[in-house]
């Protein structure tokens, strides 16, 4: 043999290599598609009888709702788990689901009578042991939740008999239905949880079972027929990763997907005018508000934020939104538990003349205001209008942008002067906006602005721990109003949630945090 | 040719323990607390405690880093901060896309960058030689994001002959090769004008060279002239050329990847960067380092063949 036949040799050998790295099968690791190899095929991509294609943006983390907080997870983890109460989207009342009926013997106590007759996709019946076994999880230090949280004032979760529940609490908790109907406190089968890993293979009581998972590509779940409501009409479910939203506008077009949602405001003109594809529209949870820094003193004097607020004119940006974005002073929405309209133009009207005067006058402009901002969502449209805005008042604001991971960083060590932030409100509880953001407790955490008001703490405190939801309202009520009064945050919009199906899905229900259920859905 | 080998992969030891170093302390520096970001901003101080500790992110950097090293060098990539998925699993599901992408594109250059590169230097200074340099000089220019979504727009979306995106069907297949062909013309094209324009220049270069002009006084057919005498030896630049190309393209290739729902390596290491998944970011450097490594050492035996001149041994 020659010296060059010995290279063709050994180059073909590498090319071989090669080739079958690209083509075998084998090369995917069998416990990370699960249950056979069932990603996208030819037909599944084509859109099939009683099956929805959905395109998500970015992958799901995990399919845990105890280990995950993300939205995706959340839409993954709503079909196949299913929580003790939920919001009805359109009453916004808290209603049972897994459970039967509650009571409050006293303001310490839940008792739970839950549901009979359900069980887990894995056959493991649903009872209050199903409860107690998650709960206790979901707040054991070790397990690392990430909204370990939503639990935090819960002492014990007892096991009164098969079908009742009690659960004590450290002080009277008054979000207590609220933080039960959260994605995160998803009842997960106990006997699942302990033979295998719930991040990649989840079991719970939902209308879908899970199928497979092919990470970065798609998530199958299929009809899981015992479902206790009735089975569902689709037959197949399928997530399907398409990170660039124009890519999976296009396959809306052209059939390859049946749903998407999250709309973003740019593409909406052109989603819209797309034939056989129906656009879904309808007022969230969400809120999107500008920040100041009450770390720096500067930031205190309620003359520049009064000043701030008058400078900017909301409606430019809401206008901005195509139809995306509600505009209403109120920081509780309109589709939160602690609204109401009285708040909508309750805050500091637009003023331009009033913005100009107190600039003059007390010199606003020759300090530069760092305005942080992070690149996604709609926030950089927020700060470039705001920027202009304010300089328009004689402001000097100048415009800083960050990736999230760092942006989150940096709003947390208080280094900017103002920024843009929102809230997705899964509960729609007011508590759940006003505690996180602005309660004294978060300051360093998620009270990025360090807003810190004793007066404002007492009632947002008594909104928590306070039974009677009347009451409740009340001193949310209350709460939002003293923010607004103080300019404590700038309202920018409140969020429209929205999906694009092909014309043929139908009985689609949006709920107003975004999140959607397929439980009624039906393709004809 | 053995010695280069093995020397090649004792560089690869050292290489691989070097940027494992610089990315995890790069990684490290640079602002973004992975542990915030799991837990998103509704978690509180002490949920995002409880997940930091959990991770072993409150050990020292040195502590971090030698438990990283001693693992890996055992083989274990380590688990996704994110997932809670093994390293090396989230990889092998993606790299035989990449690989598959890589290959089409580069099949898509080189055909079309030689042929171009090829016509237009034996036809210097023509029509056909303006045409051929103004393509190469589109090719670099037009950014691949743009081209991915008009290719959408004309072939998926109005005529609907190939799917707009997506790599799950086999490549053998027909659905497989309709998938491949979008992405691999998006990407193909911008290596193919570099392909070209130094095939163009290296041909120009030899065709001048006093062995042709005696081959072609001793009356040697044009055909042999051009493909045994010329091309044979301008290809070591072209090669050089295709070997870097490919190396790049195995590293995923973000946009391509991103505008066409492919889940590749490139688009894992880009979600990893921005979710401060140290682990996942680690593990994607490291392969791609290796296989920068490997294709170099694929170009260098590639030229003993070419230029018999050039020996390892």
């Amino acid at each position: 043999m020659t010296k060059h036949n010995k290279h063709w040799l050994v180059l073909l050998a590498f090319a071989l290599v090669l080739i079958l790295a690209a083509c075998g099968g084998s090369t995917i690791p069998e416990d990370v598609v699960t249950e056979g190899d069932k990603g996208i095929d030819g037909e599944a991509a084509t859109d099939t009888d009683q099956e929805i294609i959905y395109a998500a943006t970015s992958d799901a983390v995990g399919l845990s709702p105890i280990l995950t907080n993300d939205s995706v997870s959340s839409n993954v983890i709503s079909q196949v788990y299913e929580t003790l109460f939920v919001r009805n989207p359109e009453t916004m009342e808290i209603e049972p689901k897994l459970a039967e009926s509650y009571e409050t013997p006293d303001d310490l106590t839940w008792v739970i009578e839950l549901k009979e007759g359900i069980e887990f996709h894995d056959g493991t019946p649903f009872n209050a042991e199903a409860v107690k076994y998650t709960f206790d999880k979901l707040r054991d230090p070790a397990t690392a939740a990430p909204r370990a949280s939503l639990l935090e004032p819960v002492e014990s979760v007892n096991v009164i008999d098969e079908k009742t529940v009690e659960i004590k609490t450290k002080y009277p908790y008054g979000p207590m239905l609220a933080a039960l109907s959260h994605t995160n406190a998803s009842i997960v089968s106990p006997t699942a949880d302990q033979a295998q890993d719930l991040m990649q293979d989840p079991v719970g009581t939902g209308p879908f079972q899970f199928v497979s998972w092919t990470p970065g590509e798609s998530v199958v779940l299929e009809d899981f027929g015992n479902y206790w409501d009735g089975a569902p009409e689709l037959d197949k479910v399928t997530l399907r990763v398409v990170p660039e939203v124009s890519t999976a506008i296009s396959m809306l077009q052209a059939g390859e997907v049946s749903f998407l949602d999250g709309l973003p405001s740019d593409q909406i003109d052109r989603i819209r005018s797309l034939e056989n594809v129906e656009v879904t529209e309808q007022p969230g949870t969400p809120v999107y508000y500008m920040l100041f820094n009450f770390e720096k003193e500067r930031f205190q004097d309620p003359e520049l934020r009064k000043a701030m607020a008058a400078a900017m004119n909301r409606d430019v940006f809401v206008e901005n939104l195509n139809g995306l974005g509600v505009r209403s002073d109120s920081i509780i929405g309109p589709k939160l538990f602690g609204y109401t309209e009285e708040a909508d133009d309750a805050g500091q009207d637009y003023d331009p003349d009033l913005a100009q005067q107190l600039v003059e006058e007390n010199g606003f402009g020759e300090e530069p205001i760092k305005m942080l901002v992070a690149n996604r969502d709609n926030y950089m449209q927020m700060a470039e209008i705001a920027q202009a805005q304010l300089t328009e008042a004689g402001f000097n604001v100048e415009i800083e942008t960050m990736e999230w991971g760092t942006f989150l960083d940096a709003t947390s060590a208080g280094k900017y002067d103002v920024t843009f932030l929102g809230w997705s409100n899964v509960t729609g509880d007011g508590s759940e906006l006003l505690y996180p953001n602005f309660h004294t407790d978060n300051v360093g955490a998620s009270n990025r602005s360090a807003y810190s008001n004793p007066e404002f703490d007492e009632l947002v405190d008594a909104s928590r721990t306070t039974v009677d939801q009347e009451e409740r309202r009340q001193y949310l009520v209350e709460a939002n109003k003293l923010l607004l009064d103080e300019n404590v945050a700038v309202v920018m919009n409140h969020g429209v949630v929205t999906a694009a199906t092909a014309d043929n899905v139908k009985g689609l229900k949006l709920d107003p945090n975004g999140q959607w259920s397929l439980e009624n859905v039906t393709r004809e | 040719m053995v010695a280069l080998v093995v020397r090649r992969f004792f560089q690869l030891a050292f290489l691989l323990l070097g940027i494992s170093f610089l990315v995890f302390a790069s990684m490290y520096i640079a602002p973004g607390d992975p542990a915030a970001i799991i837990g998103g901003p509704t978690a509180s101080e002490s949920d995002v405690e409880a997940i930091r500790d959990n991770l072993g992110l409150n050990d020292p950097f040195l502590v971090q880093y030698g438990r990283y090293v001693s693992n890996a060098v055992q083989g274990d990539l380590g688990y996704s901060y994110q997932t809670s998925q093994p390293v090396w699993d989230a990889i092998l599901v993606r790299f035989p896309n990449t690989l598959k992408l890589a290959i089409a594109s580069m099949i898509v250059a080189v055909i079309i960058g030689i042929i171009t590169g090829l016509v237009s230097a034996l036809r210097q200074n023509s029509l056909l030689d303006v045409s051929a340099t103004t393509f190469a000089l589109a090719g670099i220019s037009i950014p691949n994001f743009w081209l991915g979504a008009v290719l959408i727009l004309i072939f998926s979306v109005n005529l609907q002959w190939l799917p707009v995106g997506g790599m799950s069907n086999p490549w053998y297949t027909l659905d497989g090769i309709k998938e491949l062909i979008l992405p691999a013309i998006t990407l193909g094209t911008a290596s193919a004008a570099i392909i070209a324009r130094m095939a163009r220049s290296s041909m120009l270069e030899v065709i001048q060279a006093d062995y042709v002009r005696t081959a072609r006084a001793k009356g040697v057919k044009e055909s042999s002239v051009i493909w045994i005498h010329t091309l044979k030896n301008a290809m070591i630049p072209i090669i050089t050329v295709i070997g870097l190309n490919f190396g790049f393209l195995l590293g995923g290739t973000i946009i391509t990847e991103k505008v066409f729902a492919i889940n590749g390596v490139g688009r894992l290491m880009i979600d990893a960067i921005a979710a401060r998944d140290f682990p996942m970011v680690q593990g994607s450097v490291l392969l791609v380092a290796a296989l920068f490594v490997f294709v170099n050492l694929i170009v260098d035996i590639i030229y003993t063949y070419i230029d018999p001149r050039i020996s390892f041994d």
